[in-house]
């Protein structure tokens, strides 16, 4: 496959001075006068015809000013990038529109000013318009337009001035769901045509999606390269030693709703898939529901729950050791953990998880604890077939002909 | 280089079509604004002031003194603080699309540049109205005026590569220009100055444009030789500063915006 873009040992270093007449004059003196702050260091990469490459990261790890580079917003302070063919960035949807102008008028501004002759854009113009939906709304002067609208008419441009290399950051984010799956569609379609596509987000679940390899950057350098389904893992590892104290403090402090009579206590709760090994999970995966549990008094004929809710607080799948009919002893000052294994067959998104200790198959009885939304977990990327929806019900698919209706003319 | 020079072409020719838009009298008033000029400057200092030249013979010999003075002035200091600001006023712009700055201010020069024939039109329709002759000479505008253009495109390059260091520029050089204007001969005439302080005309690059626009509109007399040699070499010196301290400024700058 032919490359369209090489990132050769790119670093940028931002100096820092503590007046602009001091970095004036190390413009034109040999004397140094600043401190520095590395946003990028040796970062060095290649992208191939066709390919969509995620770049993920915290934030401040760099994602930005290496697009900018390779946008040639800005220049690197090290290092070169190698481009073949035409880069356009959607870094702001519709920078340099004008507001009062018409969006048909603003085709050919926008058009113009990411690289475009005026001829090429003529030739697209329709489908542009097309595209965007905008119907009559294009004669109108962009000023009255939503911010949707804006979006979709730039995400249009971009798309259409058929760039080698398309530079997405988090521009899709701003639509309906129906122009967002347009939109994925059309990515796809013009990667067909050997479109390569640098993709940045923190939609995890987009980014598994789209991307055929991801790098991961962390404090302005490449961590890791590879499988998207790795590198994610290993940003979600990345993210939850950031976590880590935070979630614990949730628990403790109970802000939402923590109950009963804390004779036995539900210490901590965690999710974790069997391959990402984090709280970010593929459906379909074998995860874990981990419960640690301490009971200060012993109680016989206990109950251990687990609920899932998505992220309207819906209830999505419950189960308890009650329904398992298993039995659960407490003994006094001894610590439990209670996991429940299971592939979680359900649907992108986020969840949370909400737990309890009671009697019988519910809390009504005996509550020594109810722990709302005790950790959350999102499901991104679907392993095994696709599936819409919430729920995998794997049905079989059947065809046949019916034998008792003959085929019509 | 060659699309970006297009697209300061595109650029110009929108900044022109739609400065006046949503205007009740629309790109008249491109018209109207040098008219209104011309008209009070005559007005005002040939018939209530009574100011008279006895240079040519020629009621109104103190505003064909003025006028093409006045109007090469406004261009003059218009371009140049459009361009003092230019990089703030589009940070928003080159941050995010890749499109050099220089595509930008010469899309004003040219815009500006293209409101300057307009004027000196008019101008030169002024004089026909007060029975001023008007020969064959008056072709020499043209290659001044561009000239001019390209000279304070240079200068205002350069101050433009400053005023991100110093935003105090951007204050500063609006009275710089206002001081400018009245010690160059437009207002009075250069004898006035000639004699007591010569050296603020020969150190003054407009007065050398000022005063072949008023060679030409008072005695249809063509700029001499070393003059325009002169003008030339400056302004060829001032664009390869421009270009030397762009090339060596603007990456920084982009970072600091």
């Amino acid at each position: 496959m032919r490359k369209v873009l090489e990132v050769k040992n790119v670093s940028k270093l931002y100096k820092i001075y503590k007046s602009n007449t001091d970095r004036l004059k190390e413009i034109f003196t040999k004397k140094s006068y600043h401190k520095e702050f590395i946003a990028n260091n040796s970062i060095s990469f290649e992208l191939f015809e066709g390919e969509t490459l995620g770049i993920i990261g915290v934030n401040g790890a760099g994602k930005s000013t290496i697009l900018k580079i390779i946008a040639g917003v800005i220049e690197p302070s090290s290092g070169e990038v190698i481009r073949h063919g035409r880069v356009t960035a959607l870094l702001e949807l519709g920078t340099g529109f004008n507001n009062e102008m018409s969006g048909y008028e603003n085709i050919y501004l926008n058009g113009t000013l990411i690289g475009m002759k005026r001829d090429e854009v003529a030739k697209v113009a329709k489908d542009i318009v097309e595209f965007s939906e905008l119907g009559d709304y294009i004669h109108e002067p962009i000023k009255s337009y939503s911010s949707g609208m804006r979006m979709r008419l730039a995400f249009s441009i971009a798309i259409f001035s058929e760039p080698q290399i398309l530079i997405v950051d988090e521009a899709l984010s701003v639509g309906d769901a129906h122009f967002a799956s347009k939109c994925t569609n059309a990515l796809r379609e013009r990667k067909k045509q050997n479109m390569s596509i640098i993709y940045v987000s923190h939609d995890l679940n987009s980014l598994k999606l789209l991307c055929d390899r991801v790098i991961l950057l962390n404090h302005g350098e490449i961590v890791e390269e590879g499988e998207s389904e790795d590198v994610i893992n290993s940003y979600n590892f990345l993210i939850s030693k950031l976590n880590d104290n935070e979630d614990k403090m949730v628990i403790k402090e109970a802000n939402n709703s923590s109950f009963g009579t804390f004779e036995v206590e539900i210490k901590e709760v965690k999710i974790i898939g069997k391959k990402s090994k984090s709280n970010l999970i593929s459906s379909g995966e074998e995860s874990t529901i981990e419960v640690i549990i301490e009971a200060k008094k012993a109680l016989k004929d206990m109950t251990v729950g687990i609920m899932i809710r998505d992220k309207f607080g819906q209830d999505i799948f419950g189960t308890n050791s009650f329904y398992q009919n298993i039995a659960i002893d407490f003994e006094s000052n001894c610590s439990y953990l209670c996991s429940f294994d299971m592939p979680l067959n359900i649907g992108t998104g986020k969840y949370s998880i909400t737990t309890a200790v009671h009697s019988k198959d519910n809390h009504l009885d005996n509550c020594s604890h109810w722990l709302d939304h005790a950790t959350d977990f999102e499901v991104a990327g679907i392993e095994g077939e696709l599936f819409a929806g919430i729920c995998r019900l794997e049905p079989k698919i059947r065809f046949t002909k019916r034998d008792n209706q003959p085929c019509t003319e | 280089m060659r699309h970006n020079i297009l697209l300061a072409f595109s650029f110009a020719k929108r900044d022109f079509k739609e400065r006046y838009v949503g205007t009740g009298l629309g790109q008249l008033w491109y018209i109207l604004s040098p008219v209104i000029t011309i008209f009070i400057y005559t007005v005002v200092f040939s018939d209530f002031m009574k100011m008279k030249l006895d240079i040519v013979d020629n009621s109104y010999a103190y505003s064909i003194h003025l006028v093409p003075a006045l109007l090469a002035w406004t261009t003059f200091s218009t371009i140049l603080m459009r361009l003092n600001s230019s990089f703030l006023d589009k940070a928003h712009m080159i941050k995010k699309i890749n499109v050099p700055m220089y595509t930008f201010q010469l899309a004003i020069v040219l815009t500006e540049l293209f409101m300057f024939t307009i004027s000196m039109l008019l101008g030169v329709g002024f004089l026909v109205l007060v029975d001023q002759p008007v020969t064959l000479t008056f072709l020499w505008l043209i290659p001044l005026m561009i000239l001019q253009s390209l000279f304070v495109f240079g200068l205002g390059a350069i101050l433009s590569l400053f005023t991100p260091f110093f935003k105090d520029l951007k204050e500063a050089v609006p009275i710089v220009v206002q001081l400018w204007f009245w010690v160059t001969p437009i207002i009075y005439m250069k004898e006035m100055l000639s004699h007591k302080y010569p050296a603020l005309l020969t150190y003054n690059p407009f007065f050398y444009f000022a005063d072949s626009y008023q060679d030409i509109f008072l005695y249809s007399k063509a700029p001499s030789l070393a003059r325009i040699m002169l003008m030339v070499i400056m302004t060829l010196f001032i664009l390869f500063l421009a270009g030397y301290l762009y090339k060596k400024m603007v990456g920084t700058i982009k970072d600091i915006i």
